[in-house]
């Protein structure tokens, strides 16, 4: 067939079948670039699982697959008998419910005048606080040091109380969060005034109407704050180190070094411990990624 | 609407005048407890760190004011300044971290199947904590390590050496810990800025005829210029402001090769409680960062999408 259009056809087959020979070639390369990438972000984690459940053998090397299989480093360190780990994770997990709570609560309240009210005094305190995002803070882990210490928050008054208060030192400094704030008050400013209002004239107090409009309708965001807070929180290890507490008081990620300092001599232990620590994170992160990332992307266009 | 309430009986604006103070009052309990954490934690360490710059201050006593005895011996101070050096080298990071996020972003950004699996592996390490990120690369840099193993396989190494114990290679193995951890946070970021600009622009340009290089050029990278600059902002701070990698990884080790500006701070401060000395340091190093930060906003100017 030599007519104008079989001949179309066909070199349009031809052209067709090309660009999807070259799209394969370059989905080939873009893949195989995409695996060796994760190869690097994801093997030290593998490394370690796999050596953390090694019996013996040569501990640092590098290697695909475990030497032998055994629970022994993971039973030393939920033993307990050096660092009390089962306490630490109760500890975390206090501290981040607490904090995560906390955080969320007072920036929602805080947001909401910020946001839908008017008042004298509105726009300096919201631009005194966008100024402390700028302003530098290197001595704040000093002064919150003096602060805590002046606060009386590490003073011993008897076991539950010391209990408290250690918590409340180690929970307190983050819990006002301004990054929280401007998310929040972003997501109130995208709910229409009338609601506000129609609820304010049929007599509404104004918490209820944060209750019951506010917080439901911005709950995408809340939710991606809570997540970033939950992270943070059970990642952070510097100012619970730095605090002069009691061992047992301490948070999972301060512990871990706790434990590769008194597990000195058996890496494989701490191993087993940066392990367990970091399981949580993956399975809170795993669940609730597609929030968390919206989180991300909505603190810097926010 | 304030014109007319100005303009209403009296009566009517006394009870106007309640009403709108009871509503400023409900306002400030709203703020109330996040006000009365963000002064005592946020605003308070700023004023009374500033103080402490120009005093003697161990905590067991009062501190004493000594005017800008604290900033003329950091001047002299070798430790210091050998500090701020490692802190500005650090800075190399910056550049690197910033190309290899844009460059990893565009890869994730195609629509290839499983791709959600591959951006969620990249941000594991920024989930995690540096105290576990910083001991899983101390154990891979060990002599006898994955890290030497591959290093020597590849030919890039003639013999096992510890990467972290030589004073000339700590930096650098430190330096490759915070790349690896961030590359994926920034990823993210640029995702996010690449989706923004919508894939008509760039199709529009290839239709013109445009090379892949001309649309990365012309469309991609100026659309990316808002992201550009928040990240490289973000990312300039935290180098120089470096210090939990330090922390977990050298302690500063060794022979001080790892001792970064913010770590020479901590030491002051909390190994050998000069508190005043450590908040002066702190003072210098915000100057700095923040001077970075005013270049770096300069060099993408100000993230402008024109221009």
């Amino acid at each position: 067939m030599s007519t104008p259009t079989g001949n179309f056809n066909q070199r349009a087959a031809q052209l067709k079948a090309r660009r999807a020979r070259r799209m394969r070639l370059h989905n080939l390369a873009a893949y195989s670039v995409l695996v060796v990438i994760a190869l690097i972000m994801l093997y030290p984690f593998y490394w370690t699982l796999i050596t953390s459940l090694e019996p013996t053998g040569n501990i640092y090397e590098a290697k695909l697959l475990p030497s032998g299989l055994s629970l022994k480093n993971y039973a030393a360190v939920l033993s307990g008998t050096t660092v009390p780990f089962l306490r630490m994770v109760l500890n975390s997990v206090v501290i981040c419910t607490v904090g995560v709570i906390g955080s969320v609560t007072f920036a929602a309240l805080a947001a909401y005048p910020l946001a839908k009210m008017r008042f004298p005094g509105r726009d300096l305190i919201f631009y005194a606080i966008l100024a402390l995002v700028v302003l530098p803070n290197e001595a704040g882990l000093i002064v919150n040091y003096v602060t805590t210490i002046k606060l009386g928050l590490l003073e011993q008054r008897g076991p539950v109380w010391d209990t408290l208060t250690q918590y409340a030192a180690i929970v307190l400094p983050s819990v006002a969060s301004i990054v929280g704030l401007f998310l929040i008050r972003q997501a109130y400013l995208g709910i229409p005034l009338e609601l506000i209002e129609a609820a304010r004239i049929d007599g509404a107090p104004e918490l209820l109407i944060w209750r019951r409009i506010m917080l439901p309708l911005s709950m995408p965001t809340i939710a991606a704050f809570a997540i970033l807070e939950f992270v943070a929180l059970w990642n952070s290890f510097l100012w619970a180190r730095i605090l002069p507490l009691d061992p047992q008081m301490l948070p999972l990620s301060a512990g871990l070094l706790e434990l590769s300092g008194t597990f000195a001599t058996n890496s494989r232990a701490t191993m087993a411990g940066a392990v367990l620590v970091i399981i949580p994170i993956l399975i809170v992160f795993a669940s609730l990624q597609r929030y968390f990332m919206k989180g991300i992307e909505g603190a810097v266009k926010g | 609407m304030s014109l007319l309430r100005r303009t209403a009986a009296p009566p009517r604006r006394r009870r106007d005048r309640r009403a709108a103070a009871r509503s400023t009052l409900l306002a400030y309990a709203f703020m109330l407890p996040f006000l009365a954490l963000l002064l005592l934690y946020h605003t308070w360490p700023v004023l009374f760190g500033t103080y402490l710059a120009f005093t003697e201050y161990n905590i067991i006593s009062p501190p004493q004011f000594v005017g800008l005895k604290n900033f003329r011996e950091l001047l002299g101070d070798a430790q210091f300044w050998s500090g701020v050096q490692n802190s500005l080298k650090y800075l190399l990071v910056v550049p690197v971290i910033q190309l290899l996020s844009i460059a990893v972003a565009m890869l994730v950004n195609r629509p290839l199947r499983s791709i959600g699996f591959f951006r969620t592996a990249y941000y594991v390490p920024v989930v995690t904590s540096f105290a576990v990120v910083g001991l899983i690369w101390t154990w891979m840099y060990q002599q006898s390590g994955p890290v030497n193993w591959v290093l020597t396989h590849l030919g890039l190494m003639q013999r096992d050496r510890s990467l972290l114990g030589n004073p000339a290679s700590a930096l650098y193995a430190v330096m490759f810990v915070t790349l690896w951890k961030g590359v994926g946070y920034y990823m993210v970021l640029y995702l996010a800025g690449l989706q923004s600009i919508g894939r008509e622009l760039e199709e529009a340009a290839v239709i013109d005829g445009a090379t892949r290089w001309q649309v990365f050029v012309n469309v991609t990278l100026p659309g990316l210029r808002p992201t550009i600059l928040v990240c490289s902002l973000l990312s300039t701070i935290s180098a120089v402001k470096v210090f939990e990698e330090i922390f977990v990884m050298t302690q500063g080790g060794p022979v001080g090769s790892t001792y970064t500006a913010l770590f020479f701070t901590y030491a002051k401060a909390f190994q050998d409680f000069r508190y005043g000395y450590a908040a002066a340091a702190g003072i210098v190093i915000a100057v700095i960062s923040l001077a970075f930060g005013i270049v770096n906003f300069r060099l993408t100017r100000g993230g402008r999408v024109d221009a």
